[in-house]
């Protein structure tokens, strides 16, 4: 048999033999729903919140049969009193907010640091807007003005594109990322294993005693580690289209958007398995130059960081994809997903993504052979 | 046969001054190993044995000199030369999440034997090895014994012409020594090359059948035993070492 593929089955052999190895590969793939279902929940209740916790307003003033009218369709809450018990009940938040009527001149009183309040006073002015139209259709009328004409002056309309959903690109976006976090956090461990974990288990002396040559040992490590993290993506990706088909059927905030589409599972698995085979690359070169496993976990941490924040930057702030942000790792992952979500790919993008990957792997690789050549990679003490 | 020539090992030490001081572990040593011969390294812990060894196991470079195993060098011939060779120290490990059948067979395939042969060579060497009881659970289960056994048999299992054998029984109870001193001899009988270190002077003055003695990287005696003896006018090896070495004292 094939030596590379000897060392891939010894190595795979431990990794699904090993607790933690497994743990690290399932936990963060089995979060994602729930990080998913829990976000869009959140999001659905910040932007459906009850009427009842901000409709209390008070006027200083007696209403008119129209005001009444208005209140009621608009469901406010309305109590009347002079102006010095309307600041009392305000002070004890027994009403969000309240108008003072001078002659024609209506002022809103609310506290702006307060969600209710400042929801309390943006009803209001509807109230205010709705009365006013009113008022000022009765006074056209009154001129023997025809209303129609004159509402017809100036037209216009808002129209949002379907597809651009603000939540809808946040929790699939995040998704993705998580995915990548997860694929990270599986490769640290049994790249980890199985350089200077073997290493300090003493194993190291025995595989550089076998006829193998170095490039088969690595090849072999990597593979391994790279099937590890493939799967742990994959699976991410699995439960995060389930969780994501669940929110878009169950949530308002997603109604009227498709979330996910097959060009989107296609190319985030490209992305996944790209990015699994660099990310353990670059975990197994920075676990071979540690001594001991411990020091190769605290090396391996800030690449976890390192691999998240990068992708999250591009999620919040908007940047256009380019030829050199394509090239550049880490950056380039994310770019890409972006642009798949908002069907704005270049293939082009994707390509130089792939050529950058396997540039950086190759030299990585080619390092990694040359020290377990050297006897520096089982004595560099 | 292996021709260890002018070998030499040069090491980059930081003393407490943090300055760097080069010091030569192995020091331009020649031998050869003869076909067939069981050939005893002997010297005190930090004599230069284990870096020796690993040299000839072609797990470190010689800084300077030559090692030939049968007129190949590691340069050229590295996957050659290793395929002849079992290396076995007191530190070698193995894996202990396989079972002793799957790191037999895993070896058997690192070492081409032919796919046909490989549980027959199994079932022979765990026979050999009286191992039929815990060939298949997992090494980490198996006690210190059970795993140097499992640790000889990998030695065994490609039918290796040589066998390099550091600190072997180092550390281990007297019944796991004697089973690795039994295996030496049955090697031995078979006609295989077998390099020995060891700082217990008795066990080797038993069963090798030339001895070299090094200290501080440097070969101080060389011999069979009775030559050794002879040559220091000594009735052991643990003797004989302390006349070439001078006063433990001094």
């Amino acid at each position: 048999m094939n030596k590379t593929l000897l060392i891939l089955k010894k190595e795979l052999r431990e990794v699904f033999r090993d607790k933690k190895s497994l743990a690290m590969m399932l936990i963060i793939p089995v979060l994602i729903p729930l990080i998913i279902i829990g976000m869009s929940a959140l999001f659905e209740s910040e932007t459906s919140t009850d009427v009842n916790t901000y409709n209390k307003i008070g006027f200083n003033y007696e209403l008119r049969d129209i005001e009444l009218e208005i209140l009621d369709s608009l469901e406010i809450d309305y109590s009347i009193n002079d102006t010095d018990a309307l600041e009392e009940k305000f002070n004890k938040q027994e009403i969000n907010s309240y108008i003072i009527k001078e002659n024609n001149h209506y002022v809103i009183n609310y506290d702006s640091a307060n969600i209710e309040s400042s929801g309390s006073a943006s009803l209001a002015e509807s109230f205010l807007e709705t009365y006013k139209s009113v008022l000022e259709e009765n006074y056209l009328s009154n001129n023997n003005v025809d209303i129609l004409e004159f509402n017809n002056l100036l037209t216009y309309e808002e129209k949002t594109q379907e597809q651009q959903n603000y939540f809808a690109n946040y929790i699939v976006n995040y998704a993705f990322l998580f995915i990548l976090m997860a694929i990270t956090v599986s490769a640290t461990y049994p790249a980890t294993d199985a350089t200077a974990g073997e290493k300090e288990r003493g194993t190291l002396e025995t595989l550089l005693t076998f006829p193998i040559k170095s490039k088969d040992i690595i090849i072999g490590k990597l593979l391994s580690v790279t099937l590890s993290s493939i799967i742990t993506g994959v699976l991410g990706l699995i439960l995060s289209v389930l969780a994501i088909l669940y929110v878009g059927n169950t949530y308002d905030i997603y109604s009227g958007t498709e979330l996910l589409n097959a060009p989107i599972i296609i190319y985030a698995l490209i992305i996944i398995i790209a990015y699994s085979i660099m990310i353990s690359g670059l975990c197994i070169a920075i676990a071979s130059m540690s001594k001991s496993f411990k020091e190769a976990q605290s090396a391996l941490t800030p690449l976890t960081f390192i691999a998240f924040f990068p992708g999250m930057i591009v999620f919040m702030i908007d940047i256009s994809n380019n030829a050199i942000l394509s090239l550049i790792p880490f950056i380039n992952f994310s770019m890409i997903f972006t642009d798949v979500t908002n069907n704005n790919l270049n293939i082009l993008y994707l390509i130089l993504m792939l050529i950058s990957t396997i540039v950086i792997i190759t030299i990585v690789i080619t390092y990694i052979i040359r020290q377990y050549k050297s006897e520096k990679i089982l004595f560099n003490e | 046969m292996i021709k260890v020539k002018n070998v030499t090992k040069k090491f980059i030490k930081t003393n407490k001054k943090k300055e760097k001081l080069e010091f030569k572990a192995v020091d331009n040593l020649s031998f050869d190993v003869k076909n067939g011969e069981i050939l005893g390294i002997l010297g005190p812990n930090g004599a230069g044995k284990t870096t020796l060894l690993r040299m000839i196991a072609g797990i470190m470079s010689p800084s300077e000199g030559e090692i030939t195993i049968d007129d190949l060098n590691y340069e050229k011939n590295e996957t050659e030369i290793k395929k002849s060779l079992a290396y076995l120290s007191g530190n070698t490990k193995i894996y202990d999440t396989l079972s002793p059948y799957e790191l037999l067979k895993m070896c058997a395939e690192i070492y081409d034997v032919p796919s046909n042969e490989i549980d027959e060579r199994i079932k022979k060497v765990s026979k050999i090895l009286n191992m039929d009881a815990f060939l298949y659970n997992r090494i980490e289960k198996l006690s210190t014994g059970q795993t140097q056994r499992v640790n000889i048999a990998r030695c065994m299992i490609h039918n290796p012409k040589y066998y390099i054998l550091d600190e072997a029984t180092s550390g281990l109870d007297i019944i796991t020594s004697q089973i690795i001193l039994n295996f030496i001899k049955d090697e031995k009988e078979k006609g295989k090359t077998i390099l020995y270190s060891t700082h217990y002077m008795e066990e080797a003055e038993n069963i090798c059948d030339m001895i070299i003695m090094i200290n501080k990287g440097k070969i101080i005696a060389t011999g069979t035993p009775d030559e050794i003896r002879k040559m220091t006018k000594t009735t052991n090896l643990r003797d004989a070492f302390f006349s070439l070495v001078g006063d433990i004292h001094e």
